[in-house]
Parts: structure tokens; C-alpha cells; sequence
């Protein structure tokens, strides 16, 4: 008997659930369309892009959990290495004000120079890019679903006030360089 | 036999002495939110979207006619190259009798994304250098980039040499992939594409967690522990806290600005290649061929020695000159070390030339 891949069950899931989003919404659609007015009305509409939203975030879940569970294993797995060379350099337990003072020197130096190496190596910063990925691509979902409900509710969008932005900015790039072409040919009018 | 074992009474008395100290700390000192970072007296002069331009009040009765304007980094605030009265770079210059302009970079927001290398560089400082010739009525200015500010005089000089007559590159961010810093391990392997179109502009707390893990231990740990069992020493807990403060306060970078920055710099290290374009134009590090002083620390763990020196090989200039100091990179520009040898040495250098 074959194994199910942990992929082909989420795929599995996700059919199911979209199936019944879909039917569901299909069946009632008619009963909303009558009864259902104003903002209400288009959020039942888009009701389906949130559930679709949700279903992703859990596979982006998956991923974001392996690659904090490997952060978390570098940190204390350098951690306890470093530990372990400490109680080497520094084997007694100190008696006196100066022999701290002398076992924090020891801790510290250790443990800045094990983890700046950690942070230095490439196996680090590949899985931090990662981590930070699947951290944005939960942002990015968040953001679709909080575009639905601004939409439901007659606002705009993330990406309606960005154009807004976007269209800005080039205006003021325009208007910009064309004030500082006056004023360099000012100046060189005054200089004449 | 039973083994005697006592505790060193010193220990005892340093442990209620330091407890004594974090106890009293908020009688002793003031919040961080009420210490004012404006050290020197200045006037805002102009003013461009969130952008300024400081000029300070001169110090001295005679001052050099060429003034030097500051492009500071997008990291942090301008207040660093004026934290304190003893250590402040502003008010040093302008004992030296130099007119000393400030380019504050603001705070921008989520209406910034958009702004680019090319609103940086030929918007707002070309706009302010402009401003200065004018004021000064000069033909040039002298001009000093300091780490990422750096970044943005240098690709400024290479398209408008003619408004430059000296460049002051303080540890600038130039060749990415000699940088040797946790900093650009981790901008190498970001996908900023993604960062961009989803959050826009790059969040402060992205600094946050890539100063958090500089020396972690050391800064995170010993630093607090040295500050309160130094609370009674007034100068100590004051310049202290001011950088605290300014450690602090970051703003975030423009979306479009950040995005180029990692890929161009640190990603593809475009700059040091000659192979950048801002604004549709090319930038050549070998039309930088006014006299320049380079300014690097063997100990700077933000921007390496070895990111920075290659701009020194890489100019056109015939005078140029390249400083190793043996400090980090806010040690550089505001320490004792700073007032006595970093600053009389740009000093000179610059008195000789402007």
C-alpha cells in the first residue's frame, strides 16, 4: 500500500474544502442575492477569496514552521557549544569578585564569537532569508484578506491607494527636475 | 573532614551595591525621551518633501569659503554626528572654521515607497547642493558621505562632478561582496523583491534585529551592566544614554530605494564594477576626480575596512588619500579618539584644500 505524502493530503484538504466553499456558496447565492444589500452584500461575494487566503496561509504555516524550527536549533545548538567551551576555558566555580569578573570576560568573548560566526555563515543567512520569505508571504495573505473587507466595506484597496502613491511620486519627480532646470537657468541668467 | 566554603564578602557587597544602583538609576538620570539630541545651534534652511537641510551657526569669526555639506546615512538619524557638546563632529568642524551644512533625511512613510536612488540623488541632494552654491555663491562645495550616505555622495559626485570640489567618503558602503559583516550576510540572502511589493518600505525593525545581532552579547548584556554600576558617573551615564537614544530611532527606507540598494550593492555589487544606473545613467566611479579622503576603522562591524577602501582604488583622482583608524564605526565619528585624531587630520586635509 502506498503512503500518502503530507503535500497530497494538503492537497487533499484543500480540494475538500474549496468543494464545499464553492457548492455552498453556489447554493446560497440566489437567497443572498435577495436578501443581502450594501457592504454585507459584496463581502458574501468575496467571502470565497478568504477562505482560499486562509487554506494558503496554513501551507505558507508549514513552511514558516521548519524554517523557525532550524533558527531555533542553530541558536541553541551554538549555544550549547559555546557553553561547552566556557566550562573548558573555565572549569571552576569562581570565589571571588575578580575571578567573575575574569569568568564574564571569558562568557562573553566565547559567546559573541560563536554567534557572530553563526550569523556570519552562509547556512544562517540562507535559512533567515527563508524564514523572512514565508514571514512576508504570511503578510502578503494577511493583506488580501484585509483587501476584501476594506472592499466589503466601499474603501480602497492596499493596491488602489499604492497606484495613488505611485502616480504621486512620478508627478513630483516631474515637477521636481522641472523646478530645478528653472533655477539652474536662473542662475545662469544672473551669472550672465 | 568537612570542606569550609565561604563566599567572598566583596561579592555580596558588589551585588547589593549594583542592586542599590538599578534601584536609584531613575532618580539619578533622565529618560532617554527627555534628553534632547540637538547639540549645536543651527537654522532649517530648506525644506523638500520629509527631507531638511541644517545649516549650524558658525563658531568661529573667519571661515574657510568652500562650506561642507553632510550627507549622513539612512540608518539612524543625523543626531550621532552631533550627540554630544565633548564629542560632537558638527561643532568640531566649525571650531576648525568650516561652514558646515546637514542633510537630514527624514522620516518617510508609506507614501515614500516610491523614492528611488534617483529622488535621492538627483532630487533631493543635487537640490540641496545647489541651494548651498547659491547661498555661498560658490562654483563647488566640499561634500562628506558617511556609511550609506556615502553610498549616495558617491553616486551624486560621479554625476555632477562639477559641483563637488572635495569628497569626504567616511566608511562608505561601496564594494558588497568584500563586505565581511553579519549585515551583508544577511542582505545577501534576502528576497527583497518580496519585502518591497508586500510591506513596502523596509521596517526599522529589520535594523533592529540586524543590530541585535552585532556582538549580542556584548551589546546586549555587559553594555546595561556597565551602565548601571556606572550610574553615578554623570559624563559616562549622559553619553551613554544619548546613544542609546539614537540607537533607537530609525527610520525605515524607501521601498524602491531599499530594493536597488541590496541588489546593486550588496547583491550584485554593481557600484564597484561600473555597472550601476541611477536614473537611466551611468555611474563611473572614475569621474570622481576631485581630491578625496577616504576615512575607514579596522574595527567597524557595520560597514568593513575592506567595502569601504576599494572606492580609494577605484576614483580618478590624482590627491587622494586613504585614513585607518583603529576604532568601530560610531567610533569613528563620535569619541574621544574622533576629536583627537580622526577630525584634526579631515581638518586638515580639507583647510589645505577649501
Amino acid at each position: 500500500m502506498q503512503q500518502e505524502s503530507p503535500k497530497d493530503v494538503t492537497d487533499y484538504y484543500k480540494h475538500l474544502s474549496l468543494f464545499w466553499t464553492d457548492i455552498i456558496h453556489l447554493m446560497l447565492s440566489k437567497p443572498q442575492a435577495l436578501t443581502s444589500i450594501g457592504p454585507m452584500r459584496a463581502f458574501a461575494t468575496n467571502s470565497k477569496k478568504i477562505t482560499t487566503e486562509l487554506i494558503d496561509i496554513n501551507e505558507v504555516l508549514l513552511e514558516f514552521n521548519q524554517y523557525i524550527t532550524e533558527y531555533y536549533k542553530q541558536l541553541s545548538d551554538t549555544w550549547s557549544v559555546a557553553q561547552k567551551k566556557v566550562n573548558l576555558k573555565a572549569p571552576d566555580v569562581p570565589q571571588d569578585v575578580e575571578q567573575i569578573e575574569a569568568f564574564k570576560r571569558i562568557w562573553i568573548d566565547i559567546f559573541d564569537n560563536d554567534f557572530t560566526e553563526l550569523f556570519d555563515s552562509g547556512k544562517f543567512g540562507e535559512n533567515y532569508g527563508k524564514l523572512v520569505s514565508k514571514e512576508i508571504e504570511l503578510t502578503k495573505h494577511w493583506n488580501n484578506i484585509t483587501n476584501v473587507i476594506l472592499k466589503s466595506a466601499n474603501l480602497p484597496s492596499k493596491e488602489e491607494i499604492d497606484e495613488i502613491y505611485k502616480e504621486m511620486h512620478s508627478l513630483k519627480k516631474r515637477v521636481g527636475k522641472l523646478e530645478l532646470e528653472l533655477k539652474k537657468r536662473k542662475m545662469k541668467k544672473n551669472a550672465k | 573532614m568537612q570542606s569550609e566554603s565561604r563566599v567572598d564578602p566583596k561579592i555580596i557587597e558588589e551585588i547589593l551595591k549594583f542592586s542599590k544602583n538599578v534601584i536609584e538609576a531613575p532618580n539619578l538620570v533622565a529618560a532617554p525621551d527627555e534628553i534632547s539630541l540637538e547639540v549645536t545651534p543651527h537654522d532649517v534652511v530648506q525644506e523638500m518633501d520629509k527631507t531638511r537641510l541644517l545649516h549650524y551657526k558658525p563658531l568661529t569669526d573667519k571661515q574657510h569659503k568652500t562650506p561642507l555639506l553632510i550627507s549622513y546615512a539612512l540608518i539612524n538619524r543625523y543626531h550621532i554626528l552631533d550627540i554630544h557638546p565633548e564629542k560632537s563632529w558638527v561643532k568640531n568642524l566649525l571650531q576648525q572654521g568650516f561652514d558646515v551644512y546637514m542633510l537630514d533625511w527624514g522620516t518617510p512613510t508609506s507614501m515614500d515607497k516610491y523614492l528611488d536612488f534617483d529622488d535621492y540623488v538627483n532630487g533631493y541632494l543635487d537640490s540641496y547642493v545647489e541651494y548651498i552654491k547659491n547661498e555661498s555663491s560658490v562654483e563647488k562645495i566640499s561634500l562628506q558621505g558617511y556609511c550609506t550616505g556615502g553610498t549616495i555622495a558617491t553616486v551624486y559626485i560621479t554625476l555632477h562632478p562639477e559641483s563637488v570640489k572635495n569628497y569626504v567618503a567616511t566608511a562608505p558602503v561601496i564594494d558588497g561582496w568584500r563586505d565581511t559583516t553579519v549585515i551583508s550576510n544577511l542582505a545577501k540572502h534576502m528576497d527583497v523583491d518580496k519585502m518591497v511589493e508586500t510591506i513596502g518600505n523596509m521596517p526599522p525593525e529589520f535594523m533592529y534585529y540586524c543590530f541585535s545581532v552585532l556582538k549580542p552579547f556584548e551589546q546586549g548584556i555587559e553594555k546595561y551592566i556597565k551602565f548601571f554600576k556606572n550610574i553615578d558617573n554623570k559624563k559616562y551615564v549622559d553619553s551613554f544614554l544619548r546613544v542609546e537614544k539614537w540607537l533607537g530611532d530609525t527610520p525605515p527606507i524607501p521601498g524602491a530605494l531599499f530594493r536597488q540598494w541590496i541588489k546593486d550593492i550588496y547583491q550584485d555589487n554593481l557600484l564597484i564594477q561600473n555597472k550601476m544606473y541611477v536614473g537611466g545613467r551611468h555611474i563611473d566611479l572614475k569621474k570622481i576626480d576631485m581630491p578625496i579622503f577616504t576615512q575607514v576603522a579596522v574595527g567597524d562591524h557595520l560597514v568593513s575596512p575592506e567595502c569601504s577602501m576599494p572606492l580609494h582604488y577605484a576614483v580618478g583622482s590624482e590627491d587622494k588619500t586613504l585614513r585607518m583608524y583603529p576604532t568601530g564605526h560610531v567610533g569613528m565619528i563620535a569619541s574621544s579618539l574622533s576629536q583627537k585624531k580622526v577630525l584634526p587630520e579631515l581638518g586638515q586635509w580639507l583647510a589645505e584644500r577649501s
